[in-house]
């Protein structure tokens, strides 16, 4: 009985001995070793670690890419622009005892570093047009405020691995500006559509009044050349009967006129010795 | 992720150990001291259930959709696929089981308020405004979907996992817009800017190693901002117009030259008809002159003198007729009010 006792007393003594001298270092951190307020040991692989109880404990630190989501700010292009930028930054503690006696912890860490990749933000926007930034220059600005504000963190033992510009965009009231203008581009546009598109209509019926008229001209030079055909073979049916006799055609074409053209209400003064009256005076 | 509570379930408080114990040192003992009066080797027999029951605490399922990620001590050690698996006991190993074919969905530019019975969505303007390469303002409004590519990345390597594809999207989506045009945003270069916007989000995550593929990058909602909303609704109405001008005019010109062309055959048919007309008129006329020619010849005073009474007779009867000695008309023939002859008609 008193064996056992002892076998489970000193079992129970033994985990909380162990769960004092040792410690657990996750894959996904790192730890420091501080005796008396004094940092003496890093500890940058994952596993289990013995440390002396009560007088040294641990201080961790996330070992993984971590996240500044900066708030945004004005800044002044190079063009006297206002841009919004807001960006964020991904960096990583690379020497948990550098940044233990500089910064003492991660929150610490991010604010500084915050400022330091606003700082340089802000010189490299200084430098370059808003249309830079916004186009083409954006990657280039990325890696330049990466690179320069990578160089001012190390001694902090930190490391940025990646600043971005989530957004770039102008202040509210550059905003109505290019509102104005983009309705400007747009009414042109519009507009530009309008006339193409009453150009092409004129265009088209302009070339249907030219057809039209083409047409008909065409029909009239048709019609003209068949009819001068018909005036020519019935001049020449004509000229071939009468010529066999011109003189009783005069006769024969004159009595026939005198028919149509003397109608009603023609008032003929004639001579009592006309031929046709001749017998009227007397017979000789 | 935080870890201290991940781990604790499995954990069995580690940490509390110190204050729980004076209750249960004296339980146990008290327990103890009781078997121990009762039968004395069973006591091994409780100590072996005891160590067994702490060797299933092991004893973890993977379900399909999961991988088993075992860590010792912390400190990763292998991955284990869907099944029942075993594990060096707590608080020796532990698992992390991340849902690995799970295709997670964020939205950017807008939110989903809910989806059942009917979607409702509400913008977010910051999120979705942005510059274009023209120097336009577009509302680009898309969801990302992504998956873990590897878990031992995803759960080691980066922290924040959902806020960094988030954030990178947009950093993405932006720098991809600021090198196109509002009208590439707007109509055609749709497909080309989610291409281009999946590669450099993947190309990002990939530079943290963060363990995620990038699914699709989807184009919800483009659309330009309200304030210029009206504009930009003329230009498609201003197309339109533009269209039916031209139909218009085709119409005008579809009914014209029919109309023409109907005009033209009748000018023809006209003509040809006016040509026969007048070919068979002077046929006729000739015909009948010839043979009035050939009587005519016969006889010719006679007949010429019966056509010319007979004509003067036809005609006379119809007219005013005023007879007037020649010596008389050519001296009065000036003066005569013509016009009272033909009211009152003196026959002589």
């Amino acid at each position: 009985m008193k064996k056992a006792t002892i076998i489970i007393i000193s079992v129970i003594v033994i985990i909380i001995g162990l769960n004092l001298c040792l410690f657990v270092v996750h894959q996904t951190e790192y730890a420091l070793l501080i005796q008396l307020g004094k940092p003496v040991k890093e500890v940058l692989k994952p596993g289990l670690y013995f440390k002396i109880p009560f007088i040294q404990n641990v201080a961790y630190f996330d070992n993984r890419i971590l996240l500044v989501d900066a708030a945004p700010a004005e800044v002044l292009t190079k063009d006297k622009k206002n841009l919004v930028i807001d960006n964020f930054f991904k960096w990583r503690i690379t020497s948990p005892l550098r940044l233990y006696r500089s910064l003492k912890n991660e929150a610490g860490a991010a604010a500084r570093l915050d400022d330091i990749v606003y700082s340089e933000l802000r010189v490299d926007m200084g430098i370059h047009t808003m249309t830079e930034i916004v186009t083409k220059y954006r990657g280039q600005i990325m890696k330049t405020v990466t690179k320069k504000s990578n160089e001012k963190v190390k001694p902090y033992g930190v490391e940025i691995i990646d600043v971005r510009i989530k957004r770039a965009d102008l202040p509210e009231q550059n905003e109505k500006f290019v509102y104005g203008r983009m309705k400007a581009e747009r009414e042109r546009e519009a507009k530009k559509y309008r006339s193409e598109g009453r150009e092409a209509a004129l265009r088209i019926t302009a070339e249907a009044d030219r057809d039209k008229a083409i047409i008909l001209a065409e029909a009239y030079r048709k019609a003209q050349t068949i009819k001068g055909e018909g005036d020519s073979k019935a001049t020449k049916i004509y000229a071939e009967a009468y010529q066999k006799d011109p003189e009783f055609f005069e006769f024969v074409r004159s009595i026939e006129a005198y028919r149509k053209c003397l109608k009603k209400k023609t008032t003929l003064i004639l001579s009592p010795r006309s031929e046709f009256f001749r017998y009227l005076q007397k017979v000789e | 992720m935080d870890w201290k509570n991940f781990n604790s379930p499995q954990d069995g408080g580690r940490g509390d150990w110190g204050q729980q114990m004076p209750p249960s040192i004296s339980e146990t003992l008290n327990k103890v001291r009781q078997v121990f009066k009762g039968r004395g080797p069973s006591v091994w027999i409780i100590v072996a259930i005891i160590f067994v029951l702490w060797l299933l605490t092991g004893i973890y399922i993977v379900a399909p959709d999961e991988k088993g990620v075992v860590l010792r001590f912390g400190k990763f050690v292998y991955e284990t696929g869907p099944g029942p698996h075993w594990h060096l006991p707590i608080p020796i190993e532990s698992v992390l089981k991340p849902k690995v074919t799970q295709v997670r969905r964020i939205e950017i530019g807008f939110r989903t308020v809910r989806v059942y019975p009917k979607p409702r969505y509400k913008a977010v303007l910051a999120e979705s405004r942005m510059l274009t390469g023209d120097e336009n303002i577009v509302n680009i409004e898309f969801i990302v979907q992504y998956l873990i590519k590897n878990a031992r990345d995803y759960l080691f390597n980066v922290r924040d996992q959902s806020k960094t594809v988030k954030d990178a999207a947009e950093a993405a989506m932006r720098e991809v817009i600021g090198k196109n045009s509002i009208d590439d945003a707007l109509t055609t270069g749709k497909f080309k800017i989610q291409k281009d916007t999946q590669q450099l989000l993947q190309q990002i995550l990939d530079s943290y190693k963060a363990g995620i593929q990038i699914k699709t990058i989807q184009l919800q909602d483009v659309h330009p901002p309200t304030e210029v909303m009206h504009a930009f609704k003329d230009v498609a109405s201003a197309k339109e117009d533009k269209n039916k001008f031209i139909n218009d005019a085709y119409g005008y010109r579809n009914d014209l030259i029919p109309k023409a062309k109907g005009r033209a055959a009748e000018i023809l048919n006209e003509a040809m008809s006016y040509k026969a007309t007048k070919i068979k008129k002077a046929q006729g006329d000739t015909t009948r002159f010839l043979k009035l020619l050939s009587e005519y010849e016969k006889a010719k005073d006679v007949t010429k003198k019966r056509l010319y009474i007979e004509t003067m007779q036809d005609i006379l009867p119809e007219m005013d007729k005023v007879i007037v000695d020649t010596s008389i008309g050519e001296r009065s023939y000036p003066l005569l009010p013509l016009s009272s002859f033909q009211k009152s008609t003196p026959k002589p």
